[in-house]
């Protein structure tokens, strides 16, 4: 009975061309592998601090409710890929004809489209991860205006991040990089509107603190105030006279000259 | 036993508010829950209080820090004249070991607590100044007992008002106050005669000043010397406040107004 059998299977296994072997052959490593990359990716992640860096972003938390974390999704992701790669080679070993034009498109497509997840995960954490840091930055300074600031900062970083990702996957982009283009334009251009005068101020001051040319204690006009100097600071000098301190801004000393006042 | 409870709870009864000093989390917690109004008077808000008043020196003496923190909670409009308050505070070692009771009166306004947060320079800075006098009352200079005049704030009128008696080492200088090198400096210059000048934002304006200001009507205690004289006219006639060391008693002094607000043993700290 049992030599029956045996002959049997022997017969089956010699029946079976040798690349379904290889192919599945290829698969077990493929796999093996998979968990293995998977793995180390963990413990490499871990231990270079990740878990702690991203602590209290809005993803790691999304991630811990659905009993998983942001490390343990990376590590999966990188496993997932190494195993569909595995099922593209196996599926080319084993020779199997059909749908070739899809699996060879799709070869070429899976990495991509696993930078751009890569990419997009990394992206959301880091603009979470900088949403909480000028959050807190902001924390000391209790405006109510400025919390408008934190999720702006956030979902800058995540458009970038997506525009990276849509431009891996082939997506035309070009609308969104002007979009960017014009929103980084504003920025800079309202970033120096509203910081012209304190530039200008803060190189004066610079001139005003090393060379000096009044101190505390002297008597000046300066944009048509005269007083004793009273503090002379980066941005501006504070000129007092009878009971009244004018607070002059250092670009304005600068432009309109000072006068020392000696008796 | 009962009968102590009980002198315990009259010397709290209808009490307008409680100045903790310096509490902990659980006392601060059991506390807050009764109801009074609760005033947190301490170096820092670590427990997130309502209601907080800084402490910017640890007054080694009781009833200076208790000043401070009356005085604290009438400038933020806690406490009104004619209220009793009742502060739970250290007097030997740590933790709270003490239950005082005090009504809110003139007598307790010293201006103890108007001499940092209200003077012309910012607090940190007199709270600095402070620290460095009370750092060289405690060693000297080279082991010698050492007198220094530190004039804080106001800094423009108060060099008018004074005339140099030599060269300023702090000419073109950029040093603030609080820094830890400017200490070493500091220390090293006060064998210099003269005061030294500070301005509203900590800059060390100038060493070596004589101080010019009019004298009259400057009401000191006797026997204070020379320094601590010109030190307290000078507040009189111009908006600082004066941080006076003592060579002979090695005590640290403040002045302003020409009045003499605070008196600090260096040894204590």
């Amino acid at each position: 009975m049992m030599p029956a059998v045996a002959t049997g299977l022997t017969r089956i296994a010699a029946r079976v061309p040798d690349r379904v072997w290889l192919a599945l052959f290829v698969l077990i490593f493929g796999l093996l592998a998979a968990y293995v990359v998977g793995a180390i990716n963990r413990r490499l992640l871990t231990r270079a601090g990740v878990p702690d860096v991203i602590e209290g972003t809005a993803f790691e938390r999304t991630a811990r409710e659905f009993n998983t974390s942001t490390v343990r999704i990376l590590a999966k992701l990188s496993s997932y890929f190494i195993v569909a790669i595995t099922f593209i080679v196996v599926l080319t070993v084993a020779d199997i004809r059909y749908l070739e034009q899809f699996w060879a498109g799709l070869g070429a497509f899976l990495p991509r489209l696993f930078v751009a997840v890569l990419v997009l995960i990394v992206g959301i954490v880091v603009g979470d991860k900088t949403e909480l840091l000028v959050a807190e930055r902001l924390r000391g300074v209790k405006l109510p205006e400025l919390g408008v600031l934190p999720p702006l900062v956030k979902y800058s970083v995540v458009y970038v991040a997506a525009l990276i990702a849509l431009g891996q996957v082939g997506v035309q982009t070009i609308a969104l990089v002007v979009l960017l283009a014009a929103y980084a334009f504003a920025l800079v251009v309202f970033a120096a509107l509203a910081t012209k005068d304190l530039v200008a101020s803060a190189a004066a001051g610079v001139f005003l603190l090393l060379r000096q040319p009044y101190e505390i204690g002297d008597e000046v006009r300066v944009a048509g105030e005269r007083g004793i100097v009273q503090e002379v600071d980066l941005f501006v000098t504070r000129i007092e006279a009878d009971s009244e301190e004018h607070v002059v801004p250092n670009h304005s000393v600068f432009r309109d000259g000072i006068v020392l006042v000696r008796e | 036993m009962a009968s102590l409870t009980e002198y315990l709870s009259d010397l709290v009864a209808d009490a307008d508010a409680v100045l903790l000093f310096s509490p902990t989390r659980s006392m601060y917690d059991r506390i807050v829950d009764d109801g009074t109004e609760v005033v947190v008077v301490a170096p820092d808000n670590d427990l997130d209080a309502e209601v907080f008043v800084e402490l910017p020196l640890p007054f080694d003496n009781v009833t200076d820090r208790i000043r401070f923190g009356i005085e604290g909670s009438m400038d933020a409009g806690l406490v009104d004249e004619g209220d009793e308050v009742v502060c739970l505070t250290n007097v030997f070692g740590d933790g709270s070991d003490a239950v005082i009771r005090a009504s809110v009166d003139e007598t307790v306004h010293t201006g103890i607590y108007d001499l940092f947060v209200n003077s012309r320079a910012e607090p940190s800075v007199i709270r600095d100044i402070f620290e460095v006098a009370i750092e060289l009352g405690q060693k000297g200079q080279k082991g010698k007992p050492v007198g220094a005049l530190f004039v804080v704030g106001d800094a423009g009128k108060v060099m008018n008002k004074s005339r140099p008696l030599s060269y300023n080492p702090f000419e073109k200088s950029h040093v603030h106050v609080g820094d830890p090198i400017v200490n070493v400096m500091l220390k090293e210059f006060s064998r210099l005669d003269g005061a030294f000048v500070i301005s509203d934002s900590g800059k060390i304006v100038s060493a070596y000043r004589y101080l010019e200001p009019g004298a009259e009507g400057v009401d000191i205690p006797k026997g204070l010397g020379a320094r601590h004289m010109s030190g307290a006219a000078i507040t009189r006639d111009t908006n600082a406040t004066a941080v006076v060391l003592s060579e002979s008693d090695g005590l640290v002094r403040a002045f302003k107004a020409g009045e003499l607000i605070l008196e600090i043993d260096p040894e204590e700290y």
